[in-house]
């Protein structure tokens, strides 16, 4: 088997297991649909106000649910001595990196296509005819979320204070591409400049590279006992 | 049989925190051996089976299996190796036919290697074919360490690191342990077996080692080497 098949076995897995404990499904969605609706109903009072908001409302609620669900994503391995044994078998440790981020990164922009109509709804959020932009930074910008933290959340595992110390240490390091996201995100959705969004996804893109590459590189590091 | 010493350890120590849990060992095991590795609770034994299957690194000293080194070719390593755990080391929401047909999968034999018929012959020696389509979460301790050891059996591994086998087993259970360290032993596998079933176990083996103190001691007269004795 090739590596490639390696990592499309273990994100496969994660999948699975997601979709049969839907453990961080119910936890998200919830999660989420509630940052998003409190936030709507709080700034729903002046007019226009809904719409600026928008954008952060949006990838707020993706982060928190992000944080929700590449810790859930560890918990099943740390069962039973499971992530153990993935360790010992004679597969490259990028593959498990590369496995769980396919895994978390599918699952994150599903949620973000969930909370997408939502927020059009709530926030009269105006695509226009730059919906297939908007799909594109929820891409990259879940792919670059997801990176850092299936990345931090393997540092953390083992931690007795996982839930607390991941959102602490991933969040600083997550800030760029949370706001390049943002950013690009208004210019979509507010009728803004289609070529200052353009050069934020670019931005974006770049970040994604950039984390691709170092936390697989890296990866085996955190692994080591 | 491959011609080199299935393990060599030369000065090997280990520390967790303050504590010196393996102290300077050194030991020359042939392939093909099976030894017993004895010793108190917390005496080193799944630590020293956990350095050799590559998970814990250790803190000083070198070791070889099969003449790779642990450290710089672990991928190597891993290949020949195949750990047993007392946990198990299974998905509790994947069935036990989908966590053996993952093992297989990451030991590298696609579909075409290992297929469905050979997943369910290898459930059906740990005497689990029945209970092929139920969630490893509704296993008991017993069932578990079945699952385990017909993971072991679909690997390619030459040497076999077990961990308190016969733990969590009924009568049943404990035979086909029994089998599997006949069967491995007849097909030349070196296993080295962390018991405290010394009475029962101590027919199957080469050799029994004991991890007293840190140091390991040889307890038996056996072709086993330990030059720190």
């Amino acid at each position: 088997m090739t590596d490639f098949g390696f990592v499309m076995t273990l994100a496969r897995k994660d999948l699975m297991q997601e979709l049969r404990s839907k453990a961080a499904t119910v936890a998200t969605i919830f999660f989420a649909g509630i940052v998003l609706i409190i936030q709507a109903f709080a700034f729903s009072e002046r007019e226009g106000l809904l719409a600026i908001i928008a954008p952060g409302a949006l990838w707020v609620a993706l982060a928190f649910a992000g944080v929700i669900s590449a810790a859930q994503s560890y918990q099943s391995e740390l069962e039973e001595g499971a992530f153990e044994q993935l360790l010992m078998y004679p597969i490259p440790r990028a593959t498990i990196f590369l496995g769980k981020l396919l895994a978390n990164w599918l699952y994150m922009s599903i949620l973000g296509f969930v909370l997408l109509p939502i927020s059009i709804v709530f926030f009269d959020m105006n695509l226009g005819a730059s919906w297939l932009l908007m799909l594109l930074t929820i891409l990259l910008g879940t792919l670059g979320f997801a990176l850092i933290a299936t990345f931090y959340a393997a540092l953390t595992a083992n931690l007795r204070a996982r839930e607390s110390l991941l959102p602490v240490l991933m969040f600083p390091v997550v800030v760029p591409i949370l706001l390049a996201a943002v950013r690009a995100t208004r210019e979509i959705a507010g009728a803004g400049n289609l070529g200052i969004s353009l050069s934020w996804l670019q931005l974006l893109l770049a970040f994604d590279l950039v984390y691709v590459v170092v936390c697989t590189a890296i990866f085996h590091f955190v692994t080591e006992d | 049989m491959n011609p080199e010493p299935a393990v060599e350890l030369f000065a090997l120590a280990r520390r967790y925190g303050f504590d010196m849990v393996l102290k300077d060992i050194s030991l020359v095991l042939s392939a093909g051996k099976t030894v017993i590795l004895a010793g108190n609770n917390g005496s080193g034994k799944t630590t020293l089976l956990k350095i050799l299957a590559t998970r814990l690194k250790p803190t000083r000293g070198s070791a070889r299996v099969f003449g790779f080194d642990l450290h710089k070719e672990a991928k190597e390593v891993r290949r020949h190796v195949a750990y047993v755990s007392v946990l198990g080391g299974h998905y509790q929401t994947l069935t036990a036919f989908e966590n053996l047909r993952l093992a297989a999968s990451l030991y590298g034999h696609d579909r075409q290697e290992v297929t469905v018929a050979e997943l369910e012959g290898k459930l059906d020696a740990v005497g689990l074919l029945n209970a092929r389509n139920k969630q490893v979460r509704t296993f008991s301790s017993g069932m578990k360490k079945r699952l385990a050891i017909a993971r072991l059996l679909i690997s390619d591994a030459d040497l076999w690191l077990l961990d308190e086998p016969y733990a969590a087993l009924d009568q049943e259970g404990k035979s086909l342990i029994d089998d599997l360290l006949i069967e491995g032993k007849s097909q030349g596998k070196t296993i080295i077996m962390a018991s405290h079933e010394l009475e029962h176990t101590r027919k199957f083996a080469d050799g029994v080692l004991a991890l007293q103190d840190g140091y390991l001691r040889k307890l038996e007269s056996s072709p086993l080497e330990v030059v720190s004795d």
